[in-house]
């Protein structure tokens, strides 16, 4: 079975719902405070917060009582190895995303609630309560800012014009060619004057929110790699139903999986010519190939 | 003479808010042909609404300060231009030009005042999320008119550590030359794990807005080179209010003017400890790999 359109636009507005009336609240009160009270994930920067915990439960909690046939992966429930993505519809969620700005309380941190079917994201949903925007879009219906249709306004999108996301990311260990070192060669290739000389990169610290920006075309493209499907897929679905498409981040990958874990996000307010090209201009300045 | 700092931060928040903001929302990503500054790099861009919201800023305050001097981005003219005893407005019309060419949501206004080369008025209002922190010496700080109670965000914010924070970086528009390369190489440093191990950095392309974000206590830090006063002159008078601190970029600079371009911002502490900051600033000049230098 297939989801129709409006089955996936009742999981859009379910989605929307349980943000504004349920998560929302908690993640704005919640922001900035209690500082020492988190435990270290992966290393010292990978950041677990018990609410973080908490909110993915109430989240779950909902949907499967609404959609018991669906499967659900989340951040915090998470397996390595033992957790798939399968052709079912697939709850795909991020209770906080964007956690370090959570726990300093920079205005940056969103709950991402995404679903796929056949592997693909079909229905997004990412909402900042810090500044009151919430994307949302479901395949076929449109994306949406705020219940404002997003119109990405047309103009060219030329690499050299282009204001790119870039993020630090949480691997950190430097030489033997790791990733981090070829992260920050890439961003020295696309800042410098020999290399791309963008117009300029941006952070705003959350995966989701950085393609969200894109998807809005306030972004041109936004370039990382260690993010997980939970991080990408409700952004995913709303960049495309705004007119952006998602490559791989490293060179030639032009169809990936939600959870390749590395990714280049494209704008829309173009034509689809002009964003291959773009893909195609940005990748020779990937300094080596990202593993995960 | 005795001037009313809180008088004229009033003057300038009103200015920001019912003639500036309007103009710089609405005109936000509208340019298509960008005027290229005289000399300057491609992504330096600087728009001919820039130099209008410069002229109708300038015009307003010479008319309710006719004695102060006024320093404004786009009428600077480097070697003339200098910062003197008097009061002098120091103005940037539209910080985040990129931003407002890109209609990315963080171009701002960003007006301050020194006195004896001091910040003692400074105004900052980013009208596309409607933001609007401001300051003048001895009166604190104020959000949309409010006064903002950092004490408790800093509460909230526990202890002033380098490998626990979270850091504001730009690369600016200069992107060759040694500049860039301490740049990147500073970037990597504080990053990696065998250095400053931050938790992250962070940028949104608007220094002032910045140093409003460090004031409010989202971010910690914020280290860069290659701005000029009108970037940093408005933070820097809101940021030393709630007990923030502005040095140099480069080691050992702990003393510097606000014409030094290059800057280290850093928040303030629970008990505005001076220790936990010089401790912070310290470690984080020791990630600084190279010296930056502008003329």
């Amino acid at each position: 079975m297939v989801l129709t359109r409006q089955v996936l636009e009742e999981v859009e507005n379910t989605f929307i719902e349980l943000l504004r009336s349920k998560i929302g609240p908690l993640v704005k009160s919640h922001a900035g405070t209690n500082f020492c009270s988190y435990d270290d994930k992966a290393n010292g920067v990978d950041l677990v917060t018990a609410l973080d915990k908490q909110i993915e439960s109430i989240i779950k909690e909902n949907l499967t009582a609404k959609y018991p046939s669906f499967k659900f992966i989340g951040e915090e429930t998470y397996v390595k190895g033992v957790t798939k993505i399968t052709n079912g519809p697939t709850f795909i969620v991020d209770p906080i995303d964007g956690t370090t700005n959570f726990i300093h309380g920079y205005p940056y941190s969103c709950t991402s609630l995404g679903l796929a079917e056949m592997g693909k994201p079909v229905v997004g949903v990412v909402f900042n309560p810090h500044l009151n925007q919430l994307f949302h879009a479901s395949k076929g219906n449109g994306a949406f800012l705020n219940d404002q249709e997003i119109k990405v306004s047309k103009r060219p999108l030329i690499l050299q014009k282009s204001l790119i996301a870039l993020e630090g990311g949480s691997e950190r260990t430097e030489g033997s060619q790791g990733n981090f070192d070829k992260k920050m060669n890439t961003y020295k290739n696309l800042l410098s004057e020999s290399g791309a000389f963008v117009h300029g990169f941006r952070s705003a610290g959350s995966a989701a929110m950085n393609i969200c920006y894109v998807a809005s075309g306030m972004l041109d493209a936004y370039w990382e790699g260690g993010c997980w499907a939970w991080d990408v897929c409700a952004g995913w679905c709303i960049l495309e139903e705004a007119g952006g498409i998602m490559v791989g981040g490293n060179c030639g990958e032009w169809n990936i999986p939600l959870d390749r874990r590395c990714y280049l996000a494209i704008r829309g307010g173009c034509e689809s010519m002009e964003q291959k090209r773009f893909a195609e201009s940005f990748w020779p300045h990937v300094a080596g190939e990202l593993e995960y | 003479m005795t001037i009313d700092l809180a008088s004229i931060e009033k003057f300038l928040c009103e200015l920001a808010t019912e003639k500036v903001g309007p103009i710089i929302k609405s005109k936000s990503g509208t340019q298509k042909d960008y005027d290229l500054k005289t000399g300057s790099r491609s992504v330096d861009i600087v728009t001919a609404i820039d130099k209008q919201v410069e002229k109708l800023i300038w015009e307003s305050v010479k008319t309710q300060y006719p004695t102060f001097k006024f320093i404004g981005e786009e009428s600077y003219v480097k070697g003339e231009t200098v910062i003197t005893d008097d009061p002098t407005f120091i103005i940037d019309p539209i910080d985040g030009t990129t931003n407002f060419v890109h209609d990315f949501p963080f171009s701002c206004t960003s007006l301050g005042l020194t006195v004896n080369k001091e910040p003692v008025v400074g105004v900052i209002y980013n009208p596309h999320i409607n933001l609007l922190v401001s300051a003048s010496k001895g009166n604190g700080m104020r959000v949309n008119n409010k006064d903002y109670d950092y004490k408790s965000k800093l509460e909230s914010m526990g202890s002033l550590i380098l490998n626990k924070s979270v850091v504001a970086l730009q690369p600016g528009s200069a992107r060759e030359g040694k500049n860039f390369q301490t740049k990147m190489a500073t970037y990597e440093k504080l990053l990696s794990c065998d250095y400053g191990f931050v938790h992250g950095f962070r940028n949104l392309g608007s220094s002032a807005m910045t140093m409003a974000y460090i004031a409010m206590g989202y971010l910690d830090s914020y280290w860069d080179g290659g701005c000029y006063s009108w970037d940093v002159c408005a933070g820097w008078c809101i940021l030393k209010e709630v007990g923030g601190r502005v040095v140099g970029a480069n080691p050992g600079e702990w003393s510097i003017d606000v014409d030094n371009r290059t800057y280290l911002a850093v928040r303030g502490t629970i008990n505005n400890e001076s220790d936990e900051q010089t401790k912070y600033i310290t470690d984080f000049w020791n990630c600084v790999d190279g010296h930056l230098k502008y003329d």
